[in-house]
């Protein structure tokens, strides 16, 4: 389900750094017990691992023995209406039970991510997967959709990780929607932080150089 | 299972013929208890007397892998049935003689006869609970009872760290919020020269209060300032801060991570760098001392008694205030093994005091503590060692939080077991209870003693003794812990009742659901008198078992204070048991035989000599310190692999082949394939290395080259997946700078003073003056069948 790919360590600030395992990779690597190391490995693929845009260690990187993910490449397509619209409106039926609050600071990270999507800051990979999640969130796979929020936040934090949290918070209230009523001591609560800090605003999420430069 | 040992016929008993055989069986024998309930014993078949058990050289002792994960053990949904004797209290088990017509159970440790509860009216031989089956020799119960409080994961985070290395630290931080469970309770303190505690409301505001970093503060103090303490509610044992029946499940520092998500993102990425300015010639000023206190304070506070993790991340020393470890001018180095043995360390006692009072009361609360160290030069791990070591945290040492090694290893702190749960459990208790002829002298691993002096308690101390009960403040399945244990029947009295002794193990815990769960593992194994029937006790000895147990003890003793007296006491040890055991003429060492199951031991012996956890020269301190806290924790399949690392070769004469960890294995047209535990190594030798530069593996015709190169790099990759802390890896070949790994790994069999004797140019001579295992085996044999020792 998830990208499977290696990608080299960091040699540069790391002496002999290993490689690094997708999150998908390192999720499966939970099933093989100690490796028997007398088995012969069978081919590499064909094809190299894709993603790998900096100057390859002086150590070769071994290349999965597994097929790994279709290049996203070629299949990153995805408009960003077509994840951004369902979000919105995920968003939108949200609003009537959840804290208002709550919505708009997961709608103000819905914006981060349009805006990063327009600029042309989100890699192929973290578009394709979003449009995954955005279908599996449809048909109500719950599960399914948080593991490609997991995937993504292993995989890509530097690129997600403001706006993520939005997605996040937003599977979690949608998958609370259908059983209806909200935890009253919960809402309490929260009555009583808002009496503690009643004039806030929500941060400013342009002023911090978050988002960062993906060169 | 504990009938195999029973099951072997008579006839298999006998020396000669059918020894090999016997050893077959005991060596499935070992490997079936491992697998089913996580325990592996130095000796399998018992001597019977006090005298003749210290006459065995290595102790009676065993490695047990409490939570060990067994994917066909469903936990029952009931309490265990306790043996009613105050001063016993084991475990009903299948080892119980059980009276079903009267409904009674006698307990097989102190021999008490019990009433079934009532639930058990039901039961008959063809109606057995589950505890009552030989298969559940090993048993997990949920217990319903108690509060289910939720984890908690406290970020102490250093500040003061280059620009890369805190944006790759933020993002990990931020990664973890989804990897967490999404009940758990998450709380921030950063620290620099000040020290901020974040106080995390939903609403955006940021607020911290913020401490002097040169202060130790008591718990009392920072409870009072951080506004934690009422005083209407006394804090003793402490329930938190609210009534008994509506229990806290958050405070303002502490908050569930699935509403604070999004703020402690934002707050998490607005960190700065530690504003105070850092002149020239300087360190930056790091009160690691006080931020750990202040997070064990504030948990003392608020939740003593449930699972939870402080997790330090540190870039480098600390260098002011309580537990500094050395000063900010960069003119003077941190201490060094040559400061310490010259008695030349400053801060080193003090700051070591800090932190294990910290640790000591981190382990009261039930807390854990993990460092992530990453930095070039120390950090001061040495000193701070015992927080994490006491408490059961985790160790990580890395050169840069912008480094896959630290990402991966911090990522798989969460990772999940194969039924989808999370490793890691929490606040544990482990109770031993052994037969009368055996008493418990004590435990080496990530625990504490809970000081709980029960009638199987030894006089005679080995690790932490004095205690039949441990804490152990976070596990996860492959958390290892050695038991020491020592037989206490007279010489000369019979062999004790029913020929088998036994010993139960019950671990207690906190499940990462936050279930409470209780593990009961009961074994026995056969009692032996040692003058007539010694090659029962030879042949049951489980020689890789001894080589670990035997080296938590030289670790542990090197680590409280013995230094190079260790590895004479090693040296002595070796050689009695070969004079015990080994077959030979006096004074003859060509005469000098060892049976099978006693072959490979002098081997882990002399690889354990030279090895990094007895063996300073070459380390620093920390990494001394970090190397020795992965070996008191590991199951026995690691623990060998650090003793002794493995060597696979692959070539086009056949498959990969394990080879001896010996210069003669080191051939041109072999690639090399070694695990340390903490290093992969793949070494191309000479030929392989020319072939790859010429670039043979581009050419088609040569595919099956392409293929051999690839091999060892998939199997390197399958361990790395897997292993925790994340190894370094190293591609090298013959000739290059790095093949000192492996050079320095291999029994120099051949080096540069007998290299012609040899004859033929075979494997690579190694430029060292060390003893080889030949040089090694040699004396050992002299010694053993020498009269006069």
């Amino acid at each position: 389900m998830a990208e499977s790919y290696v990608k080299p360590g960091n040699q540069e600030r790391g002496w002999n750094d290993p490689p690094q395992f997708s999150y998908g990779l390192q999720a499966q690597a939970g099933g093989s017990r100690r490796t028997p190391l007398t088995r012969r490995a069978p081919a590499p693929p064909a094809g190299a691992p894709p993603g790998q845009p900096h100057g390859a260690p002086a150590s070769p990187a071994p290349c999965p023995g597994r097929p790994s993910a279709a290049c996203p490449e070629q299949e990153c397509n995805v408009s960003p209406d077509t994840v951004l619209a369902p979000l919105r409106a995920a968003l939108d039926a949200c609003r009537a039970t959840v804290q208002k609050q709550v919505c708009n600071d997961i709608g103000r990270r819905l914006t981060v991510l349009e805006d990063a999507w327009a600029q042309g800051k989100l890699s192929a990979p973290v578009r394709k997967r979003m449009s995954l999640l955005v279908q599996e969130l449809q048909q109500q796979h719950w599960d399914a959709a948080d593991e490609i929020h997991r995937s993504l936040m292993v995989d890509h934090v530097n690129e997600v990780s403001q706006w993520m949290v939005g997605v996040k918070r937003l599977i979690a209230e949608t998958r609370a929607l259908p059983t209806g009523e909200t935890d009253s001591a919960d809402t309490e609560t929260r009555a009583l932080w808002k009496l503690r800090c009643p004039s806030q605003t929500g941060l400013d999420l342009q002023g911090h150089g978050w988002i960062q430069d993906q060169g | 299972m504990c009938v195999a040992l029973q099951n072997i016929p008579p006839t298999l008993r006998t020396r000669n013929k059918s020894f090999c055989k016997a050893m077959a069986t005991y060596l499935e024998f070992i490997q079936q208890n491992e697998e089913c309930d996580g325990v592996r014993f130095s000796w399998n078949v018992w001597p019977s007397s006090r005298l003749e058990a210290t006459r065995m050289v290595v102790p009676l002792a065993c490695l047990l892998t409490p939570l060990k994960e067994r994917l066909d053990l469903p936990p029952v949904q009931y309490e265990p049935v306790l043996c009613s004797r105050p001063t016993c209290k084991a475990v009903l088990n299948p080892l119980c003689q059980v009276d079903y017509r009267a409904k009674l159970w006698a307990c097989n440790f102190c021999f008490q006869r019990n009433q079934f509860p009532p639930a058990y009216a039901g039961i008959s031989e063809v109606n057995q609970p589950a505890e009552l089956m030989p298969q559940f020799s090993t048993i997990e119960y949920i217990v319903q009872r108690g509060l289910q409080m939720p984890l908690i994961f406290l970020y102490v985070v250093d500040t003061c760290l280059e620009e890369e290395d805190l944006q790759a630290l933020k993002e990990s931080l931020q990664m973890s919020l989804s990897l967490l469970p999404p009940d758990a309770l998450v709380g921030l303190i950063t620290f620099g020269r000040m020290v901020q505690v974040h106080e995390l409301s939903c609403e955006g505001i940021s607020k911290s209060y913020v401490f002097r970093g040169t202060k130790d503060l008591t718990a009392k103090q920072i409870q009072d300032m951080l506004g934690l303490s009422r005083p209407s509610v006394p804090m003793q044992q402490g329930r938190p801060l609210q009534t008994p029946e509506q229990p806290v499940i958050s405070s303002r520092f502490l908050q569930p991570v699935h509403e604070i998500d999004m703020n402690l993102t934002d707050l998490l990425g607005e960190l700065q760098r530690d504003p105070w300015p850092v002149t020239q010639g300087k360190r930056p000023l790091r009160s690691t001392g006080v931020a750990l206190s202040i997070a064990v304070g504030l948990l003392e506070g608020t939740f003593p008694n449930t699972g939870a993790r402080i997790m330090l991340f540190t870039g480098g020393p600390p260098t002011q205030g309580p537990g500094m470890v050395v000063g900010d001018e960069l003119k003077t180095p941190i201490r060094s093994w040559h400061d310490i043995e010259k008695d030349n360390a400053r801060f080193m006692k003090k700051a070591t005091k800090h932190y294990e009072t910290l640790a000591n009361r981190s382990a009261a609360n039930g807390h854990c503590i993990d460092i992530y160290a990453c930095a070039l030069d120390q950090t001061g791990l040495l000193e701070m060692k015992c927080c994490a070591n006491v408490t059961g945290g985790h160790m990580v040492m890395g050169d840069s939080f912008n480094t896959s090694l630290f990402k991966q290893t911090f990522q798989r702190v969460f990772s999940k077991g194969y039924n989808g749960e999370f490793r890691m459990a929490f606040g544990a208790t482990l109770d031993v209870k052994t037969s009368r002829e055996l008493k418990i002298a004590g435990a080496i691993g990530p625990c504490t003693s809970l000081n709980s002096k029960g009638p199987c308690v030894s006089e005679n101390e080995l690790g932490i003794g004095g205690t039949s009960q441990w804490k152990i403040c976070s596990l996860d399945p492959s958390t290892t812990l050695a038991i020491y244990f020592e037989v206490v029947n007279q010489h000369n009295a019979p062999i004790p009742q029913g020929g088998r002794g036994a010993v139960q193990f019950v671990t207690q815990y906190q499940h990462s659901t936050t279930q409470r769960r209780i593990r009961v593992t009961t074994v026995a194994r056969n009692w032996a008198d040692a003058q007539t029937q010694l090659q029962h006790i030879e042949a049951a000895f489980d020689q890789e078992a001894a080589a670990v147990l035997m080296a938590r003890l030289g670790v542990y003793r090197a680590e409280s204070e013995e230094g190079p007296d260790v590895l004479r006491w090693l040296d002595r040890q070796l050689i009695r048991l070969c004079q015990k055991f080994g077959q030979y003429n006096k004074d003859d060492p060509n005469s000098f035989r060892l049976s099978e199951s006693f072959s490979l031991y002098p081997q882990f012996i002399f690889h354990l000599r030279r090895s990094p956890f007895l063996q300073v020269f070459n380390n620093s301190p920390d990494e001394s310190s970090y190397y020795r806290h992965h070996f008191a924790r590991q199951d026995l399949t690691q623990s060998l692999i650090m003793i002794q690392p493995i060597l696979y070769a692959y070539s086009f004469h056949g498959p990969p082949e394990p080879v001896l960890l010996d210069s003669s294995s080191i051939l041109p047209d072999r690639i090399l394939l070694m695990d340390t535990f903490f290093q992969i190594v793949i070494y191309l030798g000479e030929t392989i290395a020319q072939w790859q530069k010429a670039g043979y593996q581009d050419m088609p015709e040569y595919e099956n080259f392409k293929h051999l190169l690839q091999a060892p790099l998939d199997d390197a990759q399958e361990i790395l997946q897997t292993r925790f802390p994340m190894p370094r890896y190293i591609h090298t070949e013959h000739g290059g700078s790095q093949a000192r790994f492996l050079l320095s790994k291999v029994n120099p069999s051949q080096t540069h003073n007998n290299l012609y004797a040899w004859g033929q140019e075979s494997g690579a001579p190694i430029l060292t003056d060390d003893v080889s295992l030949q040089v090694f085996m040699d004396h050992l044999k002299k010694l053993a069948v020498s009269s006069a020792s």
